[in-house]
């Protein structure tokens, strides 16, 4: 048995398939991305068989990793000729060249003047418009007889209506939601020369709009997608302001939840502007390869047609931006004259920047944490912070002068290593040793070795996707100096370090108390159904962390959280009033919210370790201890504590590092509000790297530096660890 | 520095009865040795009485005062374990300090009663190790230093010399005594070597199925134990049963073997069947002996022989002076010198 050979053969299949497979699909196959999902995908699969063009082979691809599967295939050939997209992408596509003009496929004159401009890039069309995605106005048909044309007769009917039922549900602290209001007050997230727009007048008069809405209980405080669902379908909201998914919401096998109708967005009376949505255009993309065959432009224009258009609006409600299309569905056609009077989403890759500032601003507004214009500065800051230029490039000779030499120094004492014959013998004698060891050393290089040194390497390297430059340690000098500003910043690498610090410090305090004291009851022999208080007191750690984190940032709803509800009823057998706590919006609530929830995900593993550490302390030492006069507490501190100390360190190290690094309880639970103060150092990397304008290399920096201080923390526990046990001994 | 007194302790772990109705008293300053087989109760028993277990029926004093109820703290009782349970991660002036440290003794009388027990005990040169770092008899040690820096009124032992190697024991054996005698607290010892039982106690209480067979000074129970298994369990080699009736003034051994009845045997009624139980060393080689026996094996120990035979069917053993044993195959004529009878169903020595 030659092991090795085996490997070769494998490694050389998995690379001459996929090229084989190349080979043939050049023989005139249409390849098509999409994201699309249920009825959609349905539509899809019923028009494919109405074309009679070359075969396309259809690859459905996730929504949220379509954009980055695009960029690593289409610049090597391997990717679609065609992609259905938001057109909001279309500005780093062309940027990055992933797209080409979709040139005879676009049928002039056919679509909204909205839509157009949305695929719309300096002139040349790099999209097909398919279907439009926007707010509008939901109406519960029970609730209002005569719908009011302004939103301050929305606001004026709150009056109305019956106790416990909102008058306008819509998510008011999201930038996207808003921005219908900002608009009709004249303003714009990103203005054309890519400046960040939520500033200034429009902005403030905006937000006094809202304020005045939340002030007078017109609409809920902090509604996200799933409340505004849910007071609509329950009739507890005469208005929603939400998009085509609420439909899909309210619809039940026996009909609708409610009975209601859409339309357009109202008037703003204030301004005499009119609320217009932004607006999403899902489009028919072509890679340049692909634009180049007029057979694949010719399926985008099939894909386009007014068909097309009709069995997706039949199948799945999509509203489409042609013009000669009507539906017959009132629904889409209310979505389909919203779409007419609708902002298109900005193509610039800078949008992708200005909307952490804005619902940061927003947020913090609205919770009447700092006066509107402040914040609204504020967030313009962070926009230039996030927007600022990428280093300057460097010459990387440096770096390859360093890495050269030390593979010169290692190569030179290889070769005066293997001069000496036992070294040689040596070497000779262990090569089957390593064959058994080859697939193991494969695997760890390839999932654990490849990606440290490929993040690291990320780490030297600025400037946005597609036009990446080497910039020395440029991104560390920016990060450790606080970009140039204050230290202890909001957002600054110290601050979160010392966030991060006091996090895990506090959690694991929590968790190694909380887990003694468990588990210590559950050791009890006396317990009874202990097996049934183990297995609740596991529960929360079999739960998926992320259904616990949803569940907890629930529970600390300002206005329908359990924990809001739980203290007002307290205040109310108290007899005394309670305000209702908003827990985000300071640091100490928002940092005990998510220090609660993480306490409450990381106590039973604590306690599983601790339990089964226990059975190691033999009970005949701890009788001694009780002869020798010992209390219970004294028994504990004295006996047990030193003696299963050991054993826990490991598991305090794993806690430690997992709570370090606990990125889902921080980015569900507070998301870092107020302000990104309760950011921890991942969910910051994660920002950068996914909601800044996709700046990899400085987001690789954060997760070098945090590579670099767990590796500290464990070498340090590790100490403390050896040094505990060499006491104990077996 | 107490009288213990038991009364009619019971202790039962659900329907299991471990402890049945246990009355003793045992003098101050004396050493109590509890002594049965493995499984008899001997340590559910000790532990009753630290303790560190709590009794299910009865009541337990120490000096006239009731401490049923009062946890090992507050009974003024230290134990060595059998296996020493000494604080593994402490060194071993902790372990010895541990409990005076607890009572919040002062640091300087904490020191000086450390160094006075590590040199009584001579293990002054491993203050400073961890327990993991001795031997067992060195770990022993620091088990009995650690019980007597406390001077407390009772002493307890769970069978503290299993652990350790034959020679080893036997001199530990004699520390234990000698520490007993001046150290002059109570001491309650338990063990299954009747050897080391009857060496060790001032009294002896013997065990069985959680009831007291029998207490008394170690010689009188070895000389008129109260039942047959008492009988049995003391003494080495252990004590021979037969089968007998009596007839006049001697007893009939199956077989047809007569062995007169010895001076102070007590008077049994004429005719009763009765076991006759006959210690090794309670026969004589004599010619005019009436009863034979029949050698089978020998067992040369030094100063004595263990004789193995028969006399009639049934198994004997008999025990002689001197080095020289008679030779497999003999035949010798035995006198017995003294002799039990013991009730056949009951058990109960006849007297
Ligand atoms: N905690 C307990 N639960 C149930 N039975 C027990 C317990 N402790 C001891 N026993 C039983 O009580 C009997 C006496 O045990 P023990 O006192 O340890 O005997 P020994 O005389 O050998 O020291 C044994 O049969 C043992 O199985
Ligand atoms: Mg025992």
């Amino acid at each position: 048995m030659r092991p090795w050979r085996w490997l070769v053969a494998v490694l050389v299949a998995t690379w001459l398939l996929p090229a084989a497979a190349r080979a043939t699909d050049r023989d005139g196959r249409i390849r098509l991305w999409h994201a699309w999902r249920g009825e959609e995908e349905a539509a899809l699969a019923e028009l494919l068989e109405s074309w009679d063009g070359p075969t396309v082979e259809v690859l459905a691809v996730p929504y949220d990793a379509l954009s980055s599967k695009l960029g690593s295939a289409i610049p090597f050939g391997e990717g679609p000729d065609i992609f259905v997209d938001s057109h909001e992408r279309l500005g780093e596509y062309h940027r990055r060249e992933l797209v080409a003009d979709v040139g005879d496929a676009f049928e002039d004159g056919a679509y909204v003047g909205e839509a157009v401009d949305a695929v719309t890039i300096d002139g040349a069309r790099f999209g097909v418009p398919l279907s439009m995605k926007s707010l509008a106005l939901y109406v519960n048909d029970d609730l209002v007889a005569v719908v009011p044309g302004d939103l301050e007769g929305i606001a004026a009917l709150a009056e109305t209506l019956p106790e416990g039922v909102v008058a306008l549900a819509y998510e008011a602290n999201n930038a996207y939601a808003h921005a219908a209001i900002l608009h009709a007050c004249g303003g714009r997230l990103l203005n054309d020369d890519d400046s960040f727009g939520f500033v200034g007048p429009a902005a403030e008069t905006s937000i006094d709009v809202v304020l005045d809405l939340l002030d007078a209980g017109v609409v809920p405080r902090e509604a996200d997608g799933a409340l505004v669902t849910n007071l609509f379908r329950s009739g507890k909201a005469a208005f929603a302001m939400s998009g085509p998914w609420l439909a899909a919401d309210l619809a039940t096998p026996e009909g609708d939840a409610v009975r209601y109708h859409v339309e357009p967005l109202p008037l703003l009376a204030r301004t005499r502007g009119r609320l217009q949505p932004l607006l999403t255009v899902e489009s028919a993309m072509l890679s340049p390869s692909g634009a180049a065959r007029p057979e694949v432009r010719r399926f985008a224009a099939f894909l386009a047609s007014s068909a097309a258009a009709a069995r997706r609006a039949e199948r799945a409600r999509a509203v489409t931006a042609r013009t000669d299309t009507p539906s017959a569905d009132p629904i889409v056609r209310a979505f389909a004259a919203q779409g007419r009077a609708a902002v298109p989403m900005s193509t610039r890759p800078a949008m992708r920047a200005a909307w952490e500032p804005a619902n940061k601003a927003l947020r913090k507004i609205l919770r009447g944490d700092a006066p509107v214009t402040e914040a609204l500065v504020e967030a313009e800051h962070r926009f230039a912070m996030v927007m600022r230029p990428p280093p300057p490039a460097r010459s990387p000779t440096i770096l390859l002068v360093v890495i050269g030499g030390a593979l010169m120094f290692g190569a030179v004492v290889l070769v005066q290593r293997a001069r000496t014959r036992a070294f040689r013998e040596q070497v000779r004698r262990s090569i089957p040793a390593w064959l058994w060891v080859a697939h193991a050393v494969f695997v760890v290089g390839v999932l654990v070795v490849l990606p440290l040194l490929v993040g690291t390497a990320t780490s030297l390297f600025g400037g946005p996707p597609g036009d990446v430059h080497y910039v020395g340690a440029a991104n560390f000098v920016d990060i450790l100096t606080a970009r140039g500003g204050p230290l202890l910043a909001s957002g600054s690498f110290w601050l979160t370090l010392l966030v991060t610090v006091l996090w895990t410090v506090v959690n694991v305090a929590l968790h190694v108390g909380l887990g003694l004291a468990f588990g210590i009851l559950l050791a009890r022999p006396v317990l009874r159904m202990r097996a049934m208080y183990r297995v609740l007191l596991i529960i929360p750690w079999a739960v998926p962390n992320y259904v616990t984190a949803l569940a907890w940032k629930g529970m600390f709803h300002r206005q329908f959280g359990a924990v809001t509800g739980a203290t007002m009823a307290l205040g109310d057998w108290l007899g005394v009033t309670i305000e209702p706590i908003a827990w985000f919006s300071r640091f100490s609530t928002a940092f005990t919210a998510n220090v609660a929830t993480n306490a409450w995900l990381g106590f039973p593993f604590m306690m599983v370790v601790t339990v089964a550490a226990l059975g190691s302390v033999p009970k005949d030492v701890l009788e001694a201890a009780e002869v020798d006069g010992a209390s219970r507490w004294q028994r504990f501190r004295h006996v047990t504590l030193p003696m299963i100390g050991p054993s826990l360190v490991p598991a305090v190290m794993l806690g430690a590092i997992w709570t370090f690094n606990m990125f889902n309880v921080v980015f569900l639970v507070s998301g870092g509000d107020p302000d990104g103060t309760t950011d921890i150092l991942v969910s910051e990397a994660y920002r950068w790297a996914f909601t800044r304008d996709a700046q990899y290399g400085y987001a690789a920096a954060y997760a070098v530096l945090i590579f670099v201080l767990l590796s500290g923390i464990t070498r340090g526990l590790d100490r403390i660890g050896a040094a505990a046990k060499a006491k104990v001994g077996p | 520095m107490v009288e213990i007194r038991l009364r009619a302790v019971s202790k039962r772990f659900g329907d299991t009865v471990v402890l049945d109705g246990i009355d003793a008293c045992f003098p101050d300053r004396s050493f109590v040795v509890l002594v049965g087989k493995s499984g008899c109760g001997k340590s559910t028993l000790l532990r009753c009485i630290a303790g560190l277990e709590e009794v299910t029926e009865g009541g337990i004093e120490f000096g006239g005062r009731d401490v049923t109820r009062l946890a090992p703290r507050d009974r003024d009782v230290a134990m060595v374990f059998q296996s020493y349970a000494l604080y593994p991660h402490m060194t071993v002036r902790r372990n010895l300090a541990f409990g005076l440290e607890l009572r919040k003794e002062k640091r300087a009388v904490i020191d000086a009663r450390v160094a006075e027990v590590a040199k009584l005990l001579e293990i002054e040169h491993l203050l400073d190790r961890h327990p993991r770092a001795l031997s067992g008899g060195q770990r022993q040690r620091v088990a009995m230093g650690r019980a007597i820096v406390r001077r407390p009124a009772v002493f307890m032992f769970d069978e503290p010399l299993s652990n350790l190697d034959p020679t080893l024991r036997n001199t530990v054996r004699v520390d234990i005594r000698r520490m007993h005698d001046d150290l002059g607290a109570t001491t309650i010892y338990v063990t299954h070597d009747q050897v080391e039982a009857m060496t060790l106690a001032d009294v002896l209480v013997v065990l069985d199925r959680g009831v007291v067979q029998q207490i008394g000074a170690p010689i009188d129970v070895y000389r008129n134990p109260a039942n047959r298994f008492v009988a049995g369990f003391v003494g080495s080699p252990a004590m021979n049963f037969l089968d007998g009736r009596v007839v006049d003034s001697t007893v009939e051994l199956a077989g047809g073997v007569r062995v007169p009845l010895p001076e102070g045997t007590p008077a049994v009624a004429a005719g009763k069947t009765v076991v006759v139980g006959i210690r090794p060393h309670d026969v004589r080689r004599d010619p005019d002996g009436t009863v034979a026996f029949v050698v089978e094996l020998v067992e040369t120990l030094g100063s004595h022989v263990h004789v193995h035979g028969r006399v009639g069917d049934a198994v004997f053993v008999a025990a002689f002076e001197g080095h020289t044993g008679p030779k497999r195959g003999e035949t010798l004529s035995l006198v017995v010198d003294r002799l039990h009878l013991f009730d056949p169903e009951t058990g109960v020595a006849l007297r």
